[in-house]
């Protein structure tokens, strides 16, 4: 696998003999982008970060792998944390930040010791001064968001936070950031250092499968091949892309080119390549609840359609899937869902409904045979 | 910078955000988590708009150029009425505000809800509060509380606890507000748009005082809600209505009513004499004005260093208070203990400070003016009809020094021209301080008073205060008041609170205290027969008796 090929800081030598300027122009040129979802592009993030004049700058590296089904950031930070760390340089490097956090989500809490020893190591070996701090999460699922992470940070509650300000401009302690997720990190020292780097993109496969687990694969393959490759159970029924990129049927899109561009016409997201495989014999009523109970758990409680809304929807589901829900229960489930996702403050709120409207949208029938 | 809401140009402030632009154009949008003065709060999505196709919350969004807005479409309305929904079954209790402005049962009905769709099970318990009552089960969670106990009072006595559907307010690990920080200010009730904070009530027990025949109950009413209390009636904001407010207390069944400007001349005899001291003897300097409990309370949570600058003096409520059980008692020969002394005030905190044991206060029973309305209201008295009376003479007689106490900046100002005629024999040249009068949040100027010059500072609204503080050593004088604008935005004022309100409350005192003949407390009669036939001479051992008083060391948690 490219990702887990070390780099033995020469990736960083040969970055700090190119300069901030050119490291950041190859990153663009590359076109990596944000692994964590949102697809930003990564060169484009340093370039806004180096430009805003700030007497201190900060890097965050996000290792908050809050959605459920996605263990491909641990896989990373299991076996090849070394070019992690020398990511989290380069990056420091070209934006000229002297601090550095990686935010470790608190379910992670087992790997903290050895990555504390790996960061010694890389630094001592590098001779550099770079302050890298491993800040400890709480166990929110929301705090990976980035306006999230940064107030978890700054000792404030977890919470998202408007923008603008972006944290581009105006982060961390009001200092401008980079927010990087782990495997968007690690990809840099392998670009910089390999000719032959591709951008290839972790899948984090999990469900009705007989081999679970990360794999490396190019951007654009199709959905069928995808799943050959975990081995299904059964004949499959659904995909899901992690609990906030939806649900679609697979015999429907199994030709489908796994693109960003491609889901989000579908109405779900991509995100960071998250696949549960749903087969035949489980039922998407039971799924749905079990999401939403995920979603209400996870709510920050900051706006109302999220706080409030994901506890009755929990509800109605629950109701559903007892058989005691009437028509109209159903049809108060529809509107409420679409409200949560029109009205809510930050993306977990507009995305989690994402897999109840989509279920909706596909497999109806199932909540409507429950209904009284 | 031109953008097109409901067909229509307009052109607009790019700094602005949209809620406030549509608001200033006239149009109807509903919110609760929107406030003047504090950070977006962007909790209650009830001021969605449709944007481009899109729903986005008109307080958070900037216009762009061109942009165009839909405030009324099927969808907008969906929303908003869903919304509505979710935060009436938030509430296990019904709201019970006194925000014209920002009624939850208002909104929720023009958005066509009849019932609640929803039940709750959410139960709280009420934190019953010396001075402010928090009931959860009313709780909307808008934030504005939070923000405005944060942002504005520097005090940070509550924030949100847990998350999801089970997050709600509290002070740090659930304590009870009496147990943490609080300066009982009120401006959280101010901010309250649901009515889950309001004033700890004192309205029964002085109903049943009134019934009582052995008891002579007499009541003195604060500097700034002569300049409020109309607002209560529906009469426009800055009314002075001084000469109704006494005629329908007295039609209450009160035995006599006092004028607390009275106290504060007395506050300004006491004070101004403490300044000269301190000038003679060359500090403690600042010297900082104790009338404001809250900002008493303040300074004794969060610093100690400087309680010894405060001056000694009780607040103006509580001299008189303590002038009706001695003076006034000896006067009329009747027995302080069967004299019941009601304060009606601005303020919650003033409900704390009479239960100070080191005060032992002559007051028995605060009431905000809020309350003082409804007690009015009781007694089913005409209030804008009512023919206007004088306060009833012993301790009812009071100079222009003691109207603007109810003003920020005002306690200064009369302490200065008070201090200034004292040393020199002669009235200061101007007696408008205008470098210290109006909303800003800090001010100050300087006198010279025999020769030396007296720098002086005031402050309102507590972040105010804490940046004051950082320069105290420049200053040989300095007055805060807690709340925006001074008592006039006390936490027991009418509401809703803006700052044009404020200014116009503001405009009023001033205009009152032009209208008088005696202007500074050295002047006035009343004053020199106390000090005469009771007190002796300003700091005397009487009045510091009587008068003065010591503060606490209190702990922060």
């Amino acid at each position: 696998m490219q990702i887990l090929k070390k780099t033995n800081l020469k990736a960083l030598e040969k970055a700090k003999k190119l300069g901030s300027e050119k490291i950041i122009a190859l990153v663009s040129k590359k076109g990596l982008t944000g692994r964590a979802g949102g697809g930003f592009p990564t060169g484009k993030k340093w370039q806004m970060v180096k430009e805003t004049p700030a007497n201190e700058k900060y890097v965050i590296c996000n290792a908050d792998e809050g959605e459920p089904g996605t263990f491909k950031d641990r896989f990373i930070l299991e076996n090849n944390p070394e070019t992690l760390i020398e990511g989290i340089m380069i990056a420091c490097f070209a934006v000229n930040a002297k601090k550095a956090y990686i935010y470790l989500r608190s379910e992670y809490t087992s790997l903290k010791p050895k990555l504390q020893k790996t960061i010694n190591e890389v630094l001592k070996k590098a001779k550099s001064k770079l302050n890298m701090e491993i800040f400890s999460g709480a166990g929110s699922y929301v705090v990976g968001e980035e306006t999230a992470i940064i107030a978890s940070i700054e000792g404030k509650r977890g919470q998202p936070n408007l923008r603008p300000p972006y944290p581009t401009t105006q982060g961390l302690f009001n200092k401008p950031t980079v927010i990087n997720n782990v495997e968007t990190l690690t990809n840099i020292p392998q670009l910089v250092l390999f000719d032959d780097w591709k951008d290839l993109k972790l899948h984090s496969l999990s469900g009705c499968v007989n081999k679970p687990g990360v794999y490396e694969l190019p951007i654009g393959i199709k959905l069928k091949d995808i799943i050959k490759l975990a081995e299904p159970k059964n004949k499959v029924k659904a995909i899901y892309f992690g609990c906030f990129g939806g649900c679609l049927p697979y015999e429907q899109f199994k030709e489908m080119e796994m693109k960003q561009e491609n889901i989000c016409k579908q109405n779900c997201a991509l995100g960071s390549s998250t696949m549960i495989i749903v087969d035949e014999t489980k039922s998407i009523v039971d799924i749905a609840t079990n999401i939403a109970k995920f979603y209400e758990f996870e709510s920050c409680g900051r706006c109302t359609p999220c706080r409030e809304g994901t506890m009755r929807i929990l509800h109605f589901l629950e109701e559903i899937s007892l058989g005691k829900a009437t028509k109209e229960d159903f049809e108060t489930l529809q509107e409420l869902a679409w409200v949560i996702k029109e009205t809510s403050f930050c993306g977990l709120g507009q995305s989690s409904m994402n897999h109840l409207l989509s279920a909706l949208q596909y497999f109806k029938k199932e909540f409507e045979a429950k209904l009284k | 910078m031109k953008i097109n809401i409901d067909g229509k140009d307009f052109e607009v402030d790019p700094k602005k955000r949209l809620l406030q632009i549509l608001k200033e154009k006239g149009f109807e949008i509903p919110s609760l988590c929107y406030q003047e003065g504090i950070s977006i709060q962007s909790r209650c999505r009830l001021c969605i708009v449709e944007i481009e196709g899109k729903l986005k919350a008109s307080c958070e969004i900037l216009p762009k150029e061109g942009m165009k807005i839909i405030t009324n479409s099927d969808k907008v309305q969906t929303a908003r009425r869903v919304n509505a929904e979710l935060l009436f079954a938030e509430q296990s209790k019904f709201c019970s505000t006194e925000h014209k402005e920002h009624d939850l049962c208002k909104i929720i009905s023009e958005l066509g809800v009849r019932d609640r769709k929803f039940d709750t099970k959410k139960k709280y318990k009420v934190d019953l509060g010396a001075a402010v009552v928090r009931d959860d089960n009313k709780c909307v969670n808008c934030g504005r509380c939070v923000a405005t106990c944060a942002e504005i009072q520097a005090t940070y006595a509550i924030d949100f606890a847990f998350r999801g559907n089970k997050e709600h307010v509290t002070p740090y690990f659930e304590h009870d507000l009496n147990d943490v920080a609080c300066t009982k200010c009120g401006q959280c009730i101010a901010a309250c748009p649901v009515g889950a904070i309001s004033e700890r009530e004192h309205l029964q027990e002085v109903l049943q005082v009134l019934k009582d025949k052995k008891k002579h109950v007499v009541v003195q009413t604060a500097p700034s809600i002569r300049a409020s209390l109309g607002e209560e009636f529906g009469m426009p904001p800055g009314s002075l209505v001084t000469g109704k407010m006494v005629a329908a207390l007295r039609k209450c069944g009160f035995d006599k009513v006092f004028d607390t400007d009275l106290g504060a001349d007395m506050t300004i005899m006491e004070e101004s004499a403490e300044l000269l001291k301190r000038i003679e003897k060359g500090g403690p300097f600042p010297m900082i004005t104790t009338c404001c409990p809250a900002w008493i309370l303040f300074m004794e949570f969060f610093y100690h260093d400087l309680l010894k600058n405060m001056s000694s003096c009780k607040s103006p409520h509580e001299m008189l208070g303590m002038l009706t059980k001695t003076y006034y008692a000896k006067k009329a020969k009747i027995n302080p203990k069967n004299i019941i002394m009601v304060s009606i005030m601005p303020c919650t905190a003033k409900k704390f400070e009479s239960t100070r044991p080191e005060l032992k206060s002559g007051v028995d029973y605060v009431l905000t003016t809020r309350e003082a309305a409804k007690l009015i209201e009781h007694f089913k008295i005409d209030f804008k009809k009512i023919a206007d009376e004088e306060f009833d003479p012993t301790l009812g007689v009071s100079t222009g020094a003691g109207a603007i106490f109810g003003a920020s900046g005002g306690v200064m100002e009369a302490a200065l021209r008070n201090a200034y005629e004292t040393a020199t024999g002669k009235r200061v040249s101007k007696l408008e301080f205008d470098q210290i009068r109006g909303m800003d949040g800090i001010k100050h100027g300087s006198i010279i008073i025999k020769g030396k010059e007296i720098k002086f500072a005031v402050a309102n609204g507590l972040w105010n205060a804490r940046k004051l503080l950082e320069k105290a050593k420049d200053y040989h004088f300095i007055e805060v008041m807690a709340c925006p604008g001074g008592c006039i935005g006390g936490g027991g004022q009418p509401l809703p609170v803006n700052k044009d309100i404020l200014q116009k409350r503001m405009n009023a005192i001033y205009q009152q205290d032009a209208k008088m003949k005696l202007r500074v407390p050295l002047e006035n009669p009343v004053v020199q027969q106390i000090y005469k036939e009771l007190l002796g001479n300003p700091l005397s051992k009487k009045s510091e008796e009587l008068l003065h008083t010591k503060y606490t060391k209190r702990s922060k948690f």
